[in-house]
């Protein structure tokens, strides 16, 4: 039996376990009583039994008596020292409060800032992304393939998606949603008394099953069924109906026949506020294709294409199988189409040469680096003061060494003083960031607020961390570094290396504040170049609003009404929205031989009489529209561009063709641009027509309210469909520009938290410098050393730094700025004033920084600090 | 009774300890004990009381010999101190003090 039961050993990973967790004092004991056990239990039972008894019994002994403590006893000393290094830290604190101060507020400061950013940028990034089958939603772009270049148009002919449903098996669902190409979706709907002036979509019967918009009442699957369904949101329908409820059914009335007789199936939720698309109901789009003839053709692009792919489609090859997939449809000859993400549009809608080619993201990207600059500024600023300051630490490092405190102490220690210095700062940053959201709401038009779940908390941990790596880690290794009998003899081993780190740390800080100035400077030059461009019209005091007046003889009348106000200069009409915003260039215009022209492009704006003289063109030859004329519909305007591009000498008085039609030109006028200045000076052909819906009125600079309210007496006398609602010209045109307005103004605020962060870190290392160097200042006074002396004494060697990191920087924020300026047709110069201002700023914030500090050890009464020792 | 409590598995674990005298180690108390009370033991449990009532004063204890049986693995032989023979006295009086205050209640 003994020899049998030597060989049967008991199960190996519980004796294991035994060994692990039992006190080391009494595991012989127990083990050999176990042993003993299973020796017992062998005679008994079986092998198999007796093993599993075996584990049984260790399992039973995991009791917190007989196992080792798992936070063993020294870990209290832990808890001690921790405790310890807090007081320490605290009374450092208490100490040194101008260091403390300038760490609070550089730290605070930079984690607001930069938790507001990343707050904007996640919101940026998460427009679109609530639809539930986002990550197989696109849309069908369109590159259209010209001589001089690709074109990329989101725009597709209404007969796509149920062709591309019935030839591609990989798409699940495709929808037609109508956009301004093709017919518009505003107009006014009825129910008995009230009427409300909307804005929607007409989109196939599928839009709900590609998109996610919450239903609140109605069958889901009988939202778009028939040609007369409407779709309502809630803020539309309470603002109809007052209620939500019961309304499935209802009858809508409208003044246009596509909205008209409209029978409500469903009410959704109001699309969220990070939607592109913001509508107030939506109509199923058969009722286009049943009233509107010209959108059953292939040649018509007046729509949106969206669809949804079946899970797991290889989108590369996709892509592949639709990009000729207009080839043999007619009129779409030479385009192709491919497919971009639905949520991706927002920040890379924009194409260059048929390529994405940025957007939104550039400004995502300009923040987000922002952002990362301050919170490494401060972080510098941390360790810069920390290790500054090892002439303060060094005996205390030397005498807790000398009594046995290791390495990994003491950088526990001083890694403890970063956290806890992040921790309160983090504190600060939570009650700026509380008062300062709404500012930064006004300034970005957003709705920001923190949300505290985990996609948030997450990222801010993960920052607040990094940060105590970042600004605890290297200060914690330098100061632990020492060694005790050199700092405990009162010498600092200093090296050279240390200095140059130290040096070269605030050099980066100043590089990036004169990157960031000389960057505002670009920007804000940019915008107001931009906002002041001269456009080679006057848009100065004109009003422009749409005119929608049924009867067309009162529209005729309406302007010489219009003309008798006394404010009034000049009224005209043109067609096609806003002029800042015209849509519209387009090749069919050709002369000479077709085949070597008529593919080329030209702005073709559609106007009546005094066009020209109400934006104050200039007429360099012929003469302008003029009712002396009669009907002028044969006639057409160019532009010097287009001019130029046709090249007839003497082309006044010529014709060329537009279209099938053969139109006399009367007249050349200077180039002006329609649309973004993004874009090229279009050669522009003006064409004349003999209503608009357009109206443009030229008001005397004086009593403009009472002009305009004039108008709009006449306005309402005509009992037009919409209210009255003008606005300025160059508000639209500012309008076009206003992101890049918004995000200058951001720039720049986060600039100045950038300048003053770098100034802080300046500030404290010139404080120190000077607070050590009191006795030689002292001394130097006695032997008659003039303040101005000491005063240049103390700046020289900040004069210097900042003097290298102005070098380094100008070059780069030349580079930068050249760079972002590229992306605009119409760039404002770099003037050389721009980066000497940008250095001669930085160098003045600087000085003044220092000044202020070393201007007061200059003063000092040298009895005072030479009494003492 | 006293600040240190006796619990009443402690208390027969410390009686069996007296009962076995020399022999008292952890094998030999289980293998009384699941005698006398009929029921299975883990070395565990009885591990756990001993050095409980060790901590308190109740038990002192040693090494013995070596033994092959064991795997060489030495036992611990436990014994009581004066102070838990006058404590178990006690709890002893306590008890019979109580059952003599009791009435005659049918224990049917």
């Amino acid at each position: 039996m003994n020899n049998q039961s030597k060989e049967i050993r008991p199960p190996r990973w519980s004796q294991r376990l035994l060994r692990f967790f039992l006190r080391k004092e009494y595991l012989e004991e127990i083990e050999g009583d176990i042993d003993e056990v299973f020796d017992d239990y062998l005679e008994k039972y079986s092998v198999k039994k007796a093993r599993w008894l075996y584990s049984k019994e260790v399992f039973k002994a995991m009791r917190p008596t007989l196992t080792k403590r798992l936070i063993k006893t020294e870990k209290l000393n832990y808890l001690g020292m921790l405790q310890h290094n807090i007081i320490i830290t605290l009374r450092g604190f208490r100490r040194h409060k101008t260091t403390f101060l300038i760490n609070l507020i550089g730290l605070s400061t930079g984690l607001a800032a930069s938790l507001l950013i990343f707050l904007w940028v996640m919101d940026e990034k998460n427009v679109d992304k609530f639809h539930e089958k986002d990550d197989r939603l696109y849309q069908v772009i369109k590159n259209k393939v010209y001589p001089d270049g690709i074109i990329t148009d989101p725009g597709s002919p209404a007969l796509l998606a149920n062709a591309l449903i019935d030839e591609l098996p990989e798409i699940e669902h495709a929808v037609t949603v109508n956009n301004s190409g093709g017919v518009g979706s505003h107009g006014i709907l009825t129910y008995g008394e009230k009427s409300i002036e909307v804005d929607g979509l007409f989109a196939s019967s599928d839009f709900f099953d590609v998109f996610t918009y919450p239903l609140v009442a109605g069958d889901p699957n009988r939202l778009l069924t028939t040609p007369n369904d409407i779709v309502l949101t809630e803020s539309l329908a309470m603002s109809l109906f007052n209620t939500t409820d019961n309304l499935i059914g209802k009858d809508l009335k409208s003044h246009r026949k596509l909205m008209n007789s409209k029978v409500i199936t469903g009410i959704i939720a109001d699309p969220p506020k990070n939607s592109t698309v913001q509508f107030d109901f939506v109509i199923n789009y058969q009722t286009v294709f049943d009233n509107v003839d010209w959108l059953n053709e292939w040649s018509a692009d007046g729509v949106y294409t969206y669809l949804t792919l079946k899970q797991e489609t290889d989108v590369k090859a996709f892509n592949s199988k639709l990009k000729y997939f207009l080839a043999d449809k007619p009129d779409q000859e030479g385009n192709e189409l491919f497919l971009q993400k639905y949520s991706s549009r927002y920040l890379n809608g924009e194409f260059k040469n048929g390529l994405p080619s940025g957007g939104r993201i550039a400004y995502v990207r300009l923040l987000t680096i922002v952002g990362i600059f301050i919170l490494l500024i401060a972080c510098i600023n941390f360790m810069n003061l920390s290790t500054a300051q090892a002439s303060r630490k060094m005996k205390e490092v030397g005498v807790k060494k000398v009594f046995g405190v290791k390495r990994s102490g003491l950088v526990t220690q001083f890694m403890t003083e970063a956290l806890l210095m992040v921790l309160i700062a983090s504190a600060f940053a939570s009650l700026m960031i509380a008062s300062l959201l709404p500012v930064m709401n006004t300034i970005t038009a957003k709705q920001l607020e923190v949300n505290l779940n985990s996609s948030v908390i997450a990222p801010i941990i993960g920052a607040i961390v990094l940060v105590v790596f970042l600004a605890g880690a290297y200060p914690s290794f330098y100061l632990s570094s020492f060694k005790p009998i050199a700092v405990l003899k009162g010498k600092l081993n200093s090296t050279f290396g240390d200095l140059w780190i130290r040096r070269g740390l605030v050099i980066l800080q100043f590089v990036i504040s004169v990157l960031f100035i000389s960057g505002v400077l670009v920007i804000n030059k940019q915008i107001s170049f931009i906002q002041n461009a001269d456009m080679g019209y006057n848009r100065d005091n004109v009003i422009h609003f749409a005119m929608s007046i049924r009867n067309e003889d009162d529209r005729k009348s309406f302007l010489n009404e219009l003309k008798t106000i006394a404010g009034v200069i000049n009224a005209t009409y043109q067609y096609g929205g806003s002029i800042v915003e015209m849509n519209g260039a387009g090749r069919g215009f050709s002369w000479g031989n077709p085949a070597e022209n008529e593919l080329i492009r030209f702005g073709r704006p559609q106007v009546g009489y005094d066009f020209i003289e109400t934006l104050g063109i200039n007429v360099i030859e012929g003469r302008s529209f003029s009712r002396d004329f009669g009907d002028e519909s044969s006639k057409l305007i160019i532009n010097q561009a287009a001019a130029d591009i046709i090249g007839i000498e003497n082309i006044v008085g010529q014709t060329i063709m537009d279209g099938d039609l053969e139109k006399q030109v009367i007249g050349i006028v200077e180039n002006f641009k329609m649309r973004s200045l993004y874009e090229k000076m279009e050669p522009t052909i003006i064409r004349f027509v003999p209503q608009g819906w357009d109206i443009l009125v030229k008001i005397h600079p004086e009593s403009q309210a009472a002009t305009i309210a004039k108008i709009q007496e006449i306005y309402d006398s005509f009992n037009p469909i919409y209210p009255f609602s003008p606005s300025f010209v160059d508000d639209e045109h500012q309008a076009v520009y206003i992101s890049e307005q918004r995000i200058s103004t951001l720039s720049k605020y986060f600039t100045i938290v950038a300048i003053i962060i770098s100034c802080l870190g300046l500030l404290g290392l010139a404080t120190f410098t000077a607070e050590r160097r009191i006795k030689e200042i002292g001394i130097r006074k006695i032997l008659g050393s003039s303040r101005l002396k000491i005063i240049m004494l103390l700046t020289n060697e900040f004069g210097k730094i900042v003097m290298i990191a102005i070098l380094i920087g100008l070059p780069l924020s030349y580079y930068f700025t050249s760079d972002w300026l590229d992306n605009f047709a119409y760039a404002t110069e770099l003037n050389w004033w721009i980066f000497t201002l940008a250095g001669v700023l930085s160098l003045a914030i600087a000085w003044f920084t220092v000044g202020l500090q070393t201007f007061k050890a200059a003063s000092v009464n040298p009895a005072k600090c030479l009494r003492n020792e | 009774m006293k600040k240190t409590k006796l619990g009443e598995f402690e208390e027969l674990v410390l009686m069996t300890v007296v009962v076995l005298q020399e022999e008292a180690y952890g094998v030999e108390i289980k293998r009384e004990l699941e005698e006398r009370l009929n029921e299975t033991l883990s070395v565990g449990s009885i591990q756990s009381a001993l050095k409980r009532m060790e901590e308190k004063g109740f038990l002192t204890s040693e090494f013995g010999e070596a033994t092959q049986k064991r795997g060489g693995k030495r036992k611990r032989i436990y014994s009581a101190t004066p102070y838990a023979h006058r404590v178990l006295k006690e709890m002893k009086d306590v008890r019979s003090q109580l059952w003599a205050a009791m009435p005659n209640v049918a224990t049917s």
